[in-house]
C-alpha cells in the first residue's frame, strides 16, 4: 500500500500462513488499524482462508472478538483491515521469561484473560462459528488488559451439521485428542479444548501438552489425563486412528503438575474448571457457556 | 498518475429489489435478450460442470448468484461470459468449501468448450484471466459473503420440511423447482431461506397439499413482503416463460401434468400480487451506487459493512474540512 492511500503503513507486525500484516494509520480519522496484506497464489486465486477469514469476521461483532473494519482492493492487490492491538498473547507470555525459566501470569490476570477468551468463543459459537486455531498467538491483547480473539483463517461455520470437516485443523499443541485421532464430527468442542491448554499455558507459562507429530501428542496428552477406554469414552475404540496398543495411563493430579510453575498457591475451583475444558471425552466437555458460570469466575458474574 | 490521491468507499448491499438491478444493469447489459439467452446457456454449462466436478447444488447456486451479481457492475461481453462463469465457480467453491483446483475446474471448463489443445501456456494463461475477473467478483458483492456463506435453498428446503414435518414429495418438487430459481434474478433480490419457502409454498399448492408455512414460521411484516416477492416471481417465471422450465421435463410422478394454465389458476387464487415496495423511479436513479459503473482505475477502493464506518470517516473529513 502506497503512503498516499487513505492508510499509512507503519511497521511489520509479523507474517501469517497467506498474509503479511503492518500497523497502519487511517489518515482521515487517526485510528490506529493492522493491514492484513493478502498474498493472491498464482495456482489457485485468491486464497480460501482470506475469504473465510472475511466472509466469518464481518459477521462477528463482540468486544472479545477483533474486528474487521473493512476491506481495501488496490492493483491487485487485497489488504483486510482490522481493529489494531497493542500485542499477542504469546508475545506478551514470552516476554516473561527471564533466561530459560518460563513464568506464568499473575492468576488475577489469567482469570480476566480466559473470561474474556470464553465470552468471545461463547459469541462464536452462538453465531454457529468455530474458530479451529485457538492458539496464543491468535489471541491479541491490548494495554487495557483486553483479549480478543483474532485469526479466523481456519474458522468455518457450522450452521448445517457437516461431518466432512478436514481433521487437519488447530495448531499440534493445542488440538483435542478427539481430533488426533481422526475424528471429523467434532463441534465446538475442539476449542474448548484449545481453551484448556491456553489456560494451563497461562498459569505456567509454558505449553500443557508439547508434542512434535499426532502420536506424541496424544501420548503426552493422555500421559496427563489418562488413557481413554470405552467406560471412560463411548465411541473412541471407534475412531479412525485410536490404536488399542496406546500406552494404559492413569490420570494425574493437575494440580501437582501445574503449581511448581505457578508462584501463588492454586486453587481447586480453577483445576476443576480445567478439568472440565480437559475432557477427553468431548462430549463431557464444558461448553463456553457453561464454562463462563463455573465458581472460578463468580466474581464477574455475581 | 494523478497528483491527487483518489479513494472510493462502498457500503455493502447484497440484496436489490428488481428496479433497482434494473438500474444497475442499465449500464452494463446493452442487449438484454442476449443476455437472457447467453444466461440461459451459462447456468447449462455451470450445471454441466458441477455435475462433472461432483459439486452440490449449493456451489451452483453461489456461482450463478456471483455471476448474476457480477454483471450488476461489469459490462456483460458476450464473448467473455464463459470465462467469467468459471471464475464464478472457482469462487464458489471456495465460498461454499467444496473444493476443487483451479486447474482441474479450468481444464474442464475448455474441454466442455471444445478448445484443442489445452497444453500448460494456454491453461496458465486463463487461470491468470480467472483470477482476475475472480477479484471483480469479489468486489462486485463488496466482499461481503453473508449472502452464500452458509445459507443455502437446498439445506433449507430439507431443514422446514423437517422441522414442520412436511411430506418427502412437497420437498422433492421444491428442490426442483429451486433449480429453475436460480434462472430468476431471485438470488440477487431475497435471501436463500425465504426462497426456500417460496419453493414449498409453489410445491404445496401444486400438490394440492394444505399450505400454512407462512403462519409456521414465526415472522414480521418485512419476511411475508419478502416471501411474496419470491411466490410471485416463481409463479410468474412458470406463466411467462414455461418453456424454459426444467419442472416439466422432471416432473416427479405423483404431480399431475403441469401447463401455464395451473400456473395461472394458481396466481388467480393467490391474491392480490404483493412483494418488496419499490422506490420512486427518481430515488432509484439517483442512487450513486446503482447508477455509476465501478472505477476500477480509482487506485483504493474501500468495502465496508457498517454504516457506522461511513459515518465516522465522513464526520472526520469534515472537521479536517477536506
Amino acid at each position: 500500500m502506497s503512503s498516499s492511500s487513505q492508510f499509512k503503513q507503519l511497521e511489520k507486525l509479523g507474517n501469517g500462513t497467506y498474509a503479511t500484516v503492518y500497523k497502519g494509520l487511517n489518515k482521515t480519522t487517526g485510528v490506529y488499524v493492522a493491514l492484513k496484506e493478502v498474498k493472491l497464489d498464482s495456482e489457485e486465486g485468491t486464497p480460501s482462508t482470506a475469504i473465510r477469514e472475511i466472509s466469518l469476521m464481518k459477521e462477528l461483532k463482540h468486544d472479545n472478538i477483533v474486528r474487521l473494519y473493512d476491506v481495501i482492493h488496490t492493483e491487485n492487490k487485497l489488504t483486510l483491515v482490522f481493529e489494531y492491538m497493542d500485542n499477542d498473547l504469546k508475545k506478551y507470555m514470552d516476554s516473561r521469561i527471564v533466561g530459560n525459566t518460563p513464568r506464568g501470569l499473575e492468576l488475577h490476570l489469567v482469570k480476566y484473560f480466559q473470561w474474556q477468551l470464553l465470552e468471545g468463543l461463547a459469541f462464536c459459537h452462538e453465531n454457529k462459528i468455530l474458530h479451529r486455531d485457538l492458539k496464543p498467538q491468535n489471541l491479541l491483547i491490548n494495554k487495557k488488559g483486553q483479549l480478543k480473539l483474532g485469526d479466523f483463517g481456519l474458522a468455518r461455520a457450522f450452521g448445517i451439521p457437516v461431518n466432512t470437516f478436514s481433521s487437519e485443523v488447530v495448531t499440534l499443541w493445542y488440538r483435542a485428542p478427539d481430533v488426533l485421532m481422526g475424528s471429523r464430527t467434532y463441534s465446538t468442542s475442539i476449542d474448548i479444548w484449545s481453551c484448556g491448554c491456553i489456560l494451563a499455558e497461562m498459569i505456567t507459562g509454558k505449553p500443557l501438552f508439547l508434542g512434535s507429530n499426532d502420536e506424541e501428542q496424544l501420548k503426552l496428552i493422555f500421559d496427563t489425563m489418562g488413557t481413554p477406554n470405552e467406560a471412560t469414552w463411548p465411541g473412541v475404540t471407534s475412531l479412525p486412528k485410536y490404536n488399542a496398543n496406546f500406552q494404559q495411563r492413569l490420570p494425574k493430579d493437575l494440580k501437582m503438575i501445574l503449581q511448581p510453575y505457578c508462584e501463588s498457591p492454586l486453587d481447586d475451583t480453577v483445576i476443576d474448571l480445567l478439568h472440565g475444558l480437559l475432557q477427553l471425552n468431548p462430549d463431557m466437555r464444558l461448553s463456553a457457556k457453561q464454562a463462563l458460570h463455573h465458581p472460578w469466575f463468580a466474581e464477574y458474574y455475581q | 498518475m494523478s497528483a491527487q490521491f483518489e479513494m472510493q468507499l462502498y457500503l455493502s448491499r447484497p440484496y436489490l429489489t428488481r428496479q433497482q438491478i434494473l438500474c444497475a444493469q442499465k449500464n452494463t447489459i446493452h442487449d438484454r435478450r442476449s443476455y437472457n439467452r447467453k444466461k440461459l446457456l451459462i447456468i447449462k454449462f455451470l450445471t454441466d460442470l458441477t455435475l462433472q466436478l461432483n459439486l452440490p447444488r449449493k456451489t451452483l447456486e453461489t456461482a450463478i448468484y456471483y455471476y448474476q451479481r457480477y454483471h450488476l457492475f461489469n459490462l456483460f461481453e458476450t464473448e467473455l461470459c464463459y470465462t467469467v462463469a468459471t471464475s464464478c465457480l472457482v469462487l464458489g467453491c471456495k465460498q461454499a468449501e467444496t473444493f476443487k483446483k483451479a486447474n482441474e475446474i479450468c481444464t474442464l471448463s475448455l474441454r466442455l468448450r471444445k478448445m484443442s489443445n489445452i497444453n500448460s501456456e494456454v491453461l496458465d494463461a486463463f487461470k491468470k484471466r480467472i483470477f482476475q475477473i475472480e477479484l471483480r467478483i469479489l468486489e462486485s458483492c463488496g466482499f461481503d459473503y453473508r449472502v452464500n456463506n452458509y445459507v443455502h435453498i437446498d439445506d433449507y428446503i430439507f431443514k422446514f420440511g423437517k422441522t414442520y414435518a412436511l411430506d418427502v414429495n412437497i420437498c422433492h418438487t421444491a428442490w426442483i423447482i429451486a433449480y429453475d430459481v436460480l434462472k430468476l434474478d431471485l438470488l440477487l433480490t431475497v435471501p436463500q431461506h425465504i426462497i426456500a419457502l417460496a419453493t414449498l409454498k409453489v410445491a404445496c399448492k401444486l400438490l394440492e397439499k394444505p399450505e400454512n408455512l407462512c403462519s409456521q414460521y414465526e415472522m414480521g411484516n418485512t419476511d411475508r413482503d419478502l416471501i411474496n416477492e419470491a411466490y410471485f416471481s416463481i409463479i410468474n417465471f412458470y406463466i411467462n416463460a414455461f418453456d424454459l422450465c426444467d419442472l416439466k421435463d422432471n416432473l416427479p410422478s405423483y404431480i399431475p401434468p403441469i401447463s401455464i394454465e395451473r400456473f395461472m389458476v394458481l396466481k388467480a387464487n393467490s391474491g392480490p400480487e404483493e412483494g418488496l415496495t419499490e422506490l420512486t423511479e427518481s430515488d432509484v436513479g439517483s442512487d450513486r451506487f446503482l447508477e455509476e459503473q465501478r472505477q476500477y482505475s480509482v487506485r483504493e477502493r474501500r468495502y465496508v459493512l457498517s454504516t457506522d464506518i461511513m459515518r465516522d470517516e465522513v464526520e472526520a473529513l469534515k472537521i479536517s474540512g477536506r
